[in-house]
C-alpha cells in the first residue's frame, strides 16, 4: 500500500500561509500530499467547511492560523 | 530656524537608516503624503531586528 | 546586481564556489559570495560581496553570469554619488553591540561556547545555524547548564560605557525563557547587578522567568575561564556579600551592551551636528527627536540604547516632526497612479485566463509546467492557457494586459510565486486592462509547490494542477468589489492636558489640523506642574509655561477645562462626542466632530495607607517632598537625615508593574537635597535601581556624593514609626545582614503610578486597557500608540509611567499616526470586508459579539435588530460569517461559495 493520503488546508493569510511562503523561500521539504486554500483568518473557517472536504474526500485536514 | 528652510522647501524627506526606526519613519512619513528616500548601508532594510529571535516581552517572532 | 532583472531565485548562489561568513547568522554558518543577506530579505535580491568574489579578485570565475537566466549580474557596475533635494532628514543609524573582545577578562576569544546575546538569538531561532536546536558552538551538544552574565559592556567605569544599555537586562530574560521553552530541562542563571525589567509588561515578564526555574544571582562576574580539559566554561563571581565564588557551565551568553554605530562620527560631521560624550546624538529633553541643527531629526538606536516599542515610537514621533515642518508642501511630490475606467463584466459570459509562470527554473525546474499550461485548457471556462518565463517581468505584464484585453477575459489566473508578494503587482496589471482587481486569483506554485517539492517532480506537478483546478473553480464565482471610501472629518479630539495632551494637540495643529484638547481640571499641565528640577538641569516650569502659551494662544487649538466626555459615537473618521465643560453649576454641553481621538488621559501617583502617610507630616509622597524643597518649605539641615523609600505598592500585590520613573526622580531629588546642603545625609531605600540609559550617570553621581544606597527585600520591608520630632526608619541592610535605625527628618516615598480612570469615559469609550488600567496597545512592538479600536491612539502615562523625553515622542508619534488619517482624508476599506444582507439578518449579533475589531453595529430597523458593518474597521477576518447562523454575512473575495466551490475542485482530486 502506498501512503498519499489526500490532504485538505486551510491556512491563515498572515501566519501559516505566510510559514508555508517561508519553507519554500528555506527550501525544506514535505511530503506532497496536501492541498491548500488561504484564508484571512482561521475565524473564517466554518466547521461545514471541513465537513464538506472529509465528503470531498479528503483523508485529514490541517488548519493553520 | 534658518532662513534657507523658510525659503524653499521640499516636500520630501531623507531617511538614514533602514532598521525598524528607519523603517517606521519613512512609512508614515510616505502614508502622510511626503516622498521618501530611504537610504541603507547594508544590501537589504531590517537593520538588527531581522537578526533577532523573538521580541520581549510577547515572545512574537522578530522577523 | 540589476534589482529589476533580479528574480531571487537564487541559482546564482548554488554555483558560487566562495564560501564565507554569514553576518546574518552571525558569523555560525557560511553563506556565497554572491547571496542573499537572510531568506525574508527585503529587497530579495542576490548581491555580490565584492571583497570574496573570484572574479572581481582575480578576474575568473563568472559562474554565476552564466547560470543566471535573466542577466541580472552585471560587473560593471560601480557606486554612484546621487544628490537629492529633500525638506528635512532623519537620522536612524542604529547602534551596535559593544565589541566582546575588548572584555578581555571575559574570555570572548578563548572559547567558542560564549556567545554574545546576538549570537543566542541565531541558536535559538528556528531560521538559524542549528535549526532551533539549542546547541553550543564548540561541539553542537545540547548545552545543560548556561549561564548569561549582565551589564557586559555596560555601567563600567573608565571604559567609556559608564551607561546602561536599557535592554540587556530584558532580552537575557527573553533569550532565557525561549530556551526553556525549547528544552525544558536546561539549567540557566543569570547573573546580574540590578534587574533593570522597567517598562510595560516588563516585570511580569521578570517574575514568569523566575516562576520557570530561571536562577538569578545578585554579583559582579569577574572572570570566566575556559576548563582546560574540555569545552566548559567556569565563572567566578562576587556576591553582593563580597564572597567569591565559582561554577562550571556549559555555555556562556553574554548579552552585550550597545555602543553608538561606528558611522556615527563622520555621519554626525556630515549632517553638521552634535553628539554627547557617549558618541550617540545629542538631543534636548524637552526636544528629544530634534538634533542640534534644525531640519535634521533624529530616533531609535542613534539616540541611545532603547528597545523596540521606543524605537518605533520614535520614528513615528520623528515623522511628525518633520512633517509639521514641512506641512506646506505635503502630498505636493507624491502622485496617485490613475487607471482606465473598469469594465462591467457581470452580464459577460465567463471566460478565465490562466497564465502559468516557469520562474525561470524555480518553477519549470521540478513541476512539468507546459504539462500544468495544457492540463488548464480543460478546465470549464478557460479561453487562455498560456507559460510565461518570468511571470512578474514587465513584458510579461504587458502580454497579460493585452491578452485580457483581446481575449476579452473576465477572471485571471496566475500561476506563480505567492500572493502575500506579487498580488499587488498582478492586480495592478489586470486593473491597468479594465478589469477590476478582485477579478484575479492567484496560485502558488512555487513557494508552497516547486521548492518545497523539489525531489517529487511527478508529485509536484500532480499538487500545481489540483491548485490550479482549484484556483479556476474558486475563480468562477469571483466578482468585482468596490472599495468603499469613508470621508475623514479633519478635525482631531484630544483628551488629557497634561504633556502629552498638550504635545500631541500641538503637532496635530502644526500640521494644519483642527483640535479640540480636553482638561477634567481647571487647568493644564498634568503632572508636568508637579516637576520642578529634572535631572539634566533643564527647567520644567518654564518649558511647562512656554508650552501652555502655545496651545492656549495656536488658532487651531481650542481647550477646554473642567471638561467631561458624556457619549462617544460613530467610527475611524466620524466620531460625534458629547461633551460637558466648565465650572460646577455652570456646565454647558456641546456635540464635538471628529475624525480621530487621542487618549492622553495621564496617571497619577498612588496613596499608599503604609509608612505613615498622611498621618505624619514629615511623611511624604516624592513630588510633595520636590516642592517643598522648590518652595523652600523644606530646607535641609547639616547632618540631617533624609530617607526615600523605593518601589511603595508598586513590585509587590499592590501594583505588580515596576513604574520606570521613580528610580530616576529619587536620585534627582537626592541630588536636589546634597545641592541645597551637602551636610544632609540622604538615604536610598531600594530594591533594584533602575536608573536605566544615561540617567546611570546620575545614580554614579549620586553615589560619589555620598548618597547612601540600602538594597531591601520585598519580605523585609522598611519600617517606619513616628519618633519625638522625625520619623525612625528601620531596614535590614543586606551587606552587614542586621537592622540599620535611621531617624529622619522627612520620608519621601517613591509610589507606584496609577492610571488616571475616569468611569463616564470609560462607559463612553471602551478602549480595551490591560489589568492594571493602562491603554493597551494594539502591537506592543509595531504598533505601540495605536489602540485596539481605529482611530483612536494613546500615548503618555495613560499607556504607561514614563519621563518627559519618552512623553512627548510618543504624543509625537500619535499625532503622526492620526494625521496620516486626517491628511488624506479618507479610509478606504480593502475589498476583503465583509457585507451583511439584511432581508437574511435575524439580529442574534452573534456577529458583534465575536468581531475582534469592534466593526460590527447592530441597530433596530423596522420590527427587528440587523446587523450593520462598519466597512473602515473590517479587516475581513471572517469569524462574523462563520458564526453567522443565517448565513447573512459574506466576506469579499472569501465568500462560502468561493471556498466550496475550492473544496468541491479538491475532491476531483485523482
Amino acid at each position: 500500500m502506498t501512503n498519499e493520503p489526500k490532504i485538505l488546508g486551510f491556512l491563515c493569510h498572515w501566519c501559516c500561509y505566510a510559514a508555508a511562503d517561508a519553507a519554500g523561500v528555506g527550501r525544506l521539504q514535505y511530503p506532497p500530499h496536501i492541498r491548500t486554500i488561504r484564508v484571512m483568518c482561521t475565524g473564517r473557517i466554518e466547521p461545514a467547511f471541513l465537513l464538506a472536504g472529509f465528503a470531498n474526500g479528503a483523508d485529514g485536514i490541517f488548519t493553520g492560523g | 530656524m534658518s532662513d534657507t528652510i523658510q525659503e524653499k522647501t521640499v516636500g520630501a524627506v531623507m531617511v538614514v537608516g533602514g532598521g525598524i526606526a528607519g523603517i517606521q519613519t519613512a512609512m508614515d512619513l510616505a502614508d502622510t503624503g511626503y516622498y521618501v528616500y530611504l537610504v541603507e548601508r547594508s544590501t537589504a532594510i531590517g537593520g538588527i531586528m531581522a537578526g533577532l529571535d523573538k521580541t520581549f516581552p510577547t515572545n512574537d517572532c522578530a522577523i | 546586481m540589476d534589482e529589476e532583472k533580479c528574480t531571487g531565485c537564487g541559482v546564482c548562489a548554488q554555483y558560487c564556489p566562495v564560501t564565507l561568513p554569514d553576518p546574518h547568522n552571525q558569523n555560525l554558518t557560511t553563506y556565497k559570495a554572491i547571496d542573499i543577506l537572510y531568506t525574508q530579505a527585503i529587497p530579495s535580491t542576490f548581491v555580490v560581496q565584492p571583497d570574496y568574489c573570484l572574479f572581481l579578485n582575480k578576474k575568473e570565475c563568472k559562474q554565476c553570469t552564466r547560470a543566471c537566466q535573466t542577466g541580472a549580474i552585471n560587473f560593471d557596475q560601480k557606486p554612484e554619488i546621487s544628490e537629492y533635494e529633500v525638506g528635512a532628514v532623519i537620522l536612524t543609524t542604529g547602534f551596535k553591540d559593544v565589541n566582546p573582545a575588548k572584555i578581555v577578562s571575559y574570555g570572548y576569544q578563548e572559547s567558542a561556547n560564549i556567545v554574545t546575546g546576538r549570537e543566542f538569538e541565531r541558536i535559538s531561532s528556528a531560521s538559524g545555524p542549528y535549526g532551533g536546536k539549542i546547541s553550543r558552538p564548540s561541539d553542537l551538544k545540547k548545552p545543560q547548564k548556561i549561564a548569561f552574565v549582565q551589564c557586559a559592556g555596560s555601567r563600567t567605569r573608565g571604559t567609556g560605557k559608564e551607561y546602561c544599555s536599557s535592554v540587556c537586562c530584558k532580552y537575557a530574560v527573553k533569550d532565557a525563557i525561549v530556551a526553556l521553552e525549547h528544552e525544558p530541562d536546561l539549567d540557566i542563571t543569570i547573573f546580574f547587578m540590578d534587574m533593570r525589567m522597567h517598562g510595560k509588561g516588563l516585570e511580569d515578564f521578570y517574575e514568569r522567568a523566575k516562576k520557570s526555574g530561571i536562577k538569578f544571582v545578585r554579583s559582579r562576574v569577574a572572570e570566566i575561564k575556559r576548563v582546560v580539559d574540555d569545552e566548559d566554561l567556569r565563572i567566578q563571581y562576587i556576591t553582593e556579600l563580597g564572597a567569591l565564588h565559582e561554577e562550571t557551565f556549559n555555555l556562556v551568553v553574554l548579552p552585550m551592551g550597545l555602543e553608538p554605530s561606528a558611522g556615527n562620527f563622520s555621519l554626525a560631521r556630515a549632517a553638521g551636528i552634535d553628539l554627547t560624550n557617549y558618541g550617540f546624538c545629542r538631543a534636548d529633553l524637552f526636544a528629544p527627536l530634534n538634533t542640534s541643527r534644525a531640519g535634521i531629526f533624529a530616533a531609535g538606536g542613534f539616540l541611545g540604547p532603547m528597545a523596540l516599542p521606543d524605537s518605533v515610537t520614535q520614528a513615528s514621533g520623528a515623522a511628525a516632526c518633520a512633517a509639521e515642518l514641512l506641512t506646506p508642501t505635503r502630498g505636493t511630490i507624491i502622485v496617485e497612479k490613475q487607471f482606465p475606467e473598469e469594465r462591467s463584466v457581470g452580464e459577460e459570459e465567463l471566460r478565465v485566463g490562466v497564465f502559468v509562470c516557469n520562474c525561470g527554473k524555480n518553477i519549470a525546474g521540478v513541476v512539468d509546467v507546459t504539462d500544468v499550461t495544457r492540463y488548464a485548457a480543460d478546465l470549464g471556462n478557460v479561453v487562455v492557457n498560456v507559460d510565461n518565463l518570468y511571470s512578474c517581468s514587465q513584458d510579461t505584464q504587458d502580454l497579460i494586459k493585452e491578452t485580457v484585453i483581446r481575449e476579452k477575459l473576465n477572471r485571471v489566473v496566475v500561476a506563480a510565486c505567492t500572493p502575500r508578494t506579487h498580488e499587488p503587482l498582478f492586480q495592478e496589471t489586470v486593473r491597468e486592462a479594465g478589469l477590476n482587481r478582485c477579478l484575479l486569483e492567484m496560485v502558488n506554485i512555487r513557494d508552497q509547490c516547486s521548492w518545497v517539492h523539489a525531489n517529487e517532480k511527478e508529485e509536484a506537478t500532480l499538487k500545481a494542477k489540483d491548485l490550479v483546478r482549484m484556483a479556476v473553480a474558486k475563480a468562477r464565482s469571483i466578482e468585482a468589489l468596490s472599495e468603499p471610501i469613508i470621508d475623514v472629518i479633519p478635525k482631531a479630539l484630544v483628551i488629557g492636558g497634561g504633556l502629552a495632551g498638550m504635545t500631541a494637540a500641538l503637532s496635530l495643529a502644526e500640521q494644519g489640523f483642527a483640535c479640540v484638547l480636553l482638561e477634567k481640571s481647571d487647568e493644564l499641565g498634568g503632572n508636568l506642574r508637579n516637576l520642578h528640577y529634572t535631572l539634566s538641569g533643564a527647567d520644567p516650569r518654564s518649558y511647562l509655561h512656554e508650552l501652555i502659551d502655545k496651545v492656549k494662544s495656536h488658532r487651531l487649538i481650542t481647550v477646554h477645562t473642567q471638561a467631561a466626555v458624556e457619549r462617544v459615537n460613530g467610527f475611524v473618521g466620524n466620531f460625534q462626542t458629547e461633551i460637558t465643560r466648565g465650572p460646577e453649576g455652570g456646565k454647558e454641553q456641546e456635540e464635538l466632530e471628529h475624525g480621530i481621538i487621542i487618549l492622553a488621559t495621564g496617571a497619577t501617583p498612588f496613596r499608599p495607607d503604609e509608612y505613615l502617610l498622611g498621618q505624619n507630616d514629615r511623611v511624604l509622597l516624592l513630588h510633595e517632598m520636590e516642592k517643598k524643597l522648590a518652595t523652600g518649605e523644606f530646607i535641609p539641615g547639616d547632618r540631617d537625615n533624609v530617607v526615600l523609600i523605593q518601589c511603595v505598592g508598586s513590585r509587590d500585590d499592590t501594583h505588580s508593574y515596576c513604574s520606570s520613573i521613580c528610580c530616576s526622580m529619587a536620585i534627582k531629588n537626592a541630588l536636589t537635597i546634597k545641592e541645597l546642603n551637602p551636610r544632609t545625609q540622604v538615604y536610598i531605600l531600594y530594591r533594584d535601581m533602575r536608573t536605566y540609559g544615561f540617567h546611570e550617570d546620575y545614580y554614579t553621581r549620586a553615589r560619589e556624593q555620598g548618597i547612601i544606597f540600602i538594597r531591601y527585600e520585598l519580605e523585609n520591608k522598611p519600617l517606619v514609626t513616628a519618633a519625638e520630632s522625625n520619623v525612625r526608619v528601620t531596614v535590614r541592610d543586606p551587606v552587614l545582614g542586621e537592622d540599620i535605625t535611621l531617624d529622619a527628618v522627612m520620608l519621601g516615598l517613591s509610589t507606584a503610578i496609577i492610571p488616571d480612570r475616569q468611569d463616564n469615559l470609560e462607559a463612553a469609550l471602551p478602549v480595551p486597557r490591560s489589568a492594571e488600567g493602562f491603554y493597551l496597545e494594539s502591537h506592543v512592538q509595531l504598533k505601540p500608540v495605536d489602540s485596539y479600536v481605529d482611530g483612536i491612539y494613546i500615548c503618555g502615562m495613560a499607556h504607561f509611567p514614563k519621563s518627559i523625553d519618552e512623553s512627548i515622542a510618543q504624543a509625537k508619534a500619535a499625532a503622526a499616526k492620526a494625521s496620516i488619517l486626517l491628511a488624506r482624508g479618507y479610509v478606504k476599506a480593502e475589498p476583503i470586508v465583509a457585507s451583511c444582507a439584511e432581508e437574511q439578518c435575524i439580529g442574534c449579533s452573534l456577529c458583534a459579539a465575536f468581531c475582534p475589531y469592534s466593526a460590527i453595529t447592530i441597530s433596530k430597523k423596522g420590527k427587528g435588530k440587523k446587523a450593520e458593518i462598519i466597512a473602515a474597521a473590517c479587516k475581513g477576518c471572517g469569524v462574523c460569517a462563520s458564526y453567522c447562523p443565517s448565513k447573512a454575512i459574506s466576506v469579499g473575495r472569501f465568500t462560502d461559495e468561493q471556498i466550496y466551490a475550492q473544496i468541491e475542485a479538491f475532491g476531483l482530486k485523482k
